[in-house]
């Protein structure tokens, strides 16, 4: 079908209408990264000029004392309880906002207004609702017998489960609800039917039917979610605990921000922010080949 | 008969508990924002917690509107935001057009291109973007948060590729035949008939920059240049104790920050959704 005949004309003016992309991708994306990478063989603090020292950034990493394998695994940990989360999340919603009653349109505004909150206030409300002493959370487990209920932006290990809940009230689940609920839609009638002819009750017809139906896009939202949360992590992360307790909570992002703006250590940086960037692309990788694939729309 | 409508009404029942009980829980930090707003700090510190303020009062609004920072960092999100809106309004459209309605050579590789870009941490990135600005001598200023929505964002040019991709060419046809050129076909035909995909667009940028935290926290430093989000961060402690929040006032500001956005999604529900669906489902 593709007409292999282009007029030269046309490609010159297409050109034309593409070159503030192709300046945005050189001043900001494509340079950047280029950048980031000769700078990851350097040493500069901002000061005077840049000094190529090879390999030794990288080296820096995995000497003693490093915090990089820490950030590592907190990076690791952080991205499999976001995305696991957020995508089981948005999927339960989802199915809520498919139930075939009335004032749908409450509901779907209650779901999903916390997704364009910013993330500032939020982690403002949860630093609030989790405070140790006056916080409501541990009120209300209080009213249920729980007595000594945890530090839980403070506590090493109450951070996960928290970060676990926080994350069910970011824009990443708000998004992912709303394409699943457009799939379930689509998800043909006579399924359910003849389900229902089965005699199936909700969680038969939900694991039976509904999971295969759409297993394509909840892949493909796992591997988007999962690429979204490299970003999303410092917007996320900072406000809230920024790093905290100790460092229990520095992903790479975090990571990258404290070197190069408050340490001023550019060439170290650098070399964590390539890091990153080879972590993404190989899972934007993945997603190409998923999307090539299985995923049809 | 009947027993199958008491069945549906049993159904019924059972589904509004679940979608009411999920809807406390998802709106309760919001609640709380709003509840908290009209409490003292004492108010607040209170244990058990009031759920609803039993003694409610403005004064947090007013302290934190009286100080004259808050409408400094309004200003600012707002300088932000239209500045952000008129650039990618602008240029995402522009660099979509080719993408969506023209034939050329190349044109399913950059495609790729603005698609793999559109996964790049904007941290990964950042380090020689200030390096940029800072040759520029525009740190500290709104240049380096404002000029680069000049040169389309590739999230943008999507949205705007796949509502032109539904526009029939027909139109085009006919445009070239009473003597359009390209750009007059871009500005007579598919401008006019696109206004929904620019109102989506910008909704999602004036969310996005109502939100964004990273880009300024690196590239602001002054006072008066901060938007809300960095604004929020570092005011609102108790005075004479640096490391005590002053909840109430944070509350207060929260509420500000708060409408806006949910204005939007009330007003521009059918924007918002179809825009944020969509740039979900790259394909």
């Amino acid at each position: 079908m593709k007409n292999k005949n282009y007029n030269w004309k046309d490609t010159l003016s297409a050109y034309g209408f593409l070159s503030p992309w192709f300046i945005g991708l050189i001043l900001f994306t494509g340079g950047p990264i280029i950048a980031s990478i000769v700078l990851s063989f350097t040493n500069w603090n901002l000061i005077g000029s840049p000094e190529f020292i090879g390999l030794n950034n990288y080296r820096a990493l995995f000497a003693d004392g490093s915090d990089f394998l820490n950030s590592l695994k907190v990076t690791f940990i952080f991205t499999i309880i976001n995305v696991g989360v957020s995508v089981i999340a948005s999927l339960l919603l989802a199915v809520l906002l498919n139930f075939k009653v009335k004032f749908m349109g409450v509901f779907q505004f209650c779901y999903f207004i916390p997704a364009v909150m910013p993330s500032v206030i939020m982690a403002f409300v949860f630093k609030l609702m989790l405070n140790k002493e006056i916080g409501v959370v541990n009120y209300m487990l209080s009213l249920i017998g729980v007595d000594n209920s945890p530090n839980w932006l403070n506590d090493p290990f109450w951070i996960w489960p928290t970060i676990a809940i926080v994350s069910i009230f970011t824009y990443s689940t708000g998004q992912m609800m709303l394409i699943f609920s457009s799939a379930l839609k689509d998800v043909p009638k006579e399924l359910y039917e003849a389900c229902d002819v089965d005699g199936a009750n909700f969680f038969q017809r939900f694991i039976y039917v509904t999971i295969p139906s759409i297993s394509p896009i909840i892949l493909f939202n796992t591997v988007v979610a999962t690429v979204n949360s490299f970003n999303s992590s410092f917007s996320l992360i900072f406000p809230l605990t920024n790093g905290g307790p100790g460092s229990e909570t520095e992903v790479l992002s975090l990571s990258i921000y404290k070197h190069a703006f408050k340490l001023f250590d550019m060439g170290y940086a650098s070399a964590l922010a390539v890091i990153l960037f080879i972590i993404v692309a190989a899972i934007a990788a993945i997603q190409f080949r998923l999307s090539k694939n299985s995923v049809h729309y | 008969m009947n027993n199958s409508r008491r069945k549906t009404n049993k159904t019924k029942i059972i589904q509004y508990s679940i979608l009411i009980v999920v809807a406390i829980f998802m709106i309760f930090p919001i609640f709380w924002i709003f509840s908290n707003s009209f409490k003292t700090l004492t108010g607040i510190s209170k244990f058990p917690p009031e759920f609803l303020p039993s003694n409610p009062k403005f004064e947090n609004y007013v302290e934190v509107l009286k100080n004259s920072n808050t409408l400094i960092y309004l200003r600012n999100t707002l300088i932000l935001i239209v500045g952000n809106i008129v650039g990618t309004l602008i240029s995402s459209s522009i660099v979509a057009y080719p993408l969506a309605r023209m034939n050329f050579k190349g044109r399913n590789f950059i495609f790729a291109i603005i698609l793999a870009t559109m996964m790049v941490p904007t941290v990964t990135t950042i380090i020689p973007q200030f390096i940029i600005f800072r040759k520029l001598g525009w740190l500290d200023s709104f240049l380096p948060l404002i000029v680069p929505g000049f040169f389309a964002a590739p999230y943008n040019v999507f949205l705007f590729r796949q509502f032109f991709l539904t526009i029939p060419k027909s139109l085009d046809e006919s445009a070239m035949i009473d003597g359009c050129n390209k750009w007059q076909i871009f500005i007579k035909v598919l401008v006019p008939i696109a206004k929904p995909i620019f109102i989506t667009v910008g909704v999602l940028s004036a969310i996005w920059w109502w939100n964004e935290l990273l880009t300024p926290l690196i590239f602001i430093d002054s006072e008066n240049l901060k938007p809300l989000t960095i604004g929020a961060l570092s005011s609102f402690k108790v005075p004479g104790a640096t490391n005590m929040n002053a909840w109430n006032l944070q509350m207060a500001m929260a509420v500000i920050m708060a409408i806006p956005p949910m204005i939007l999604y009330l007003v521009a529900n059918k924007y918002l959704v179809e825009g944020i669906k969509t740039s979900g489902l790259k394909d």
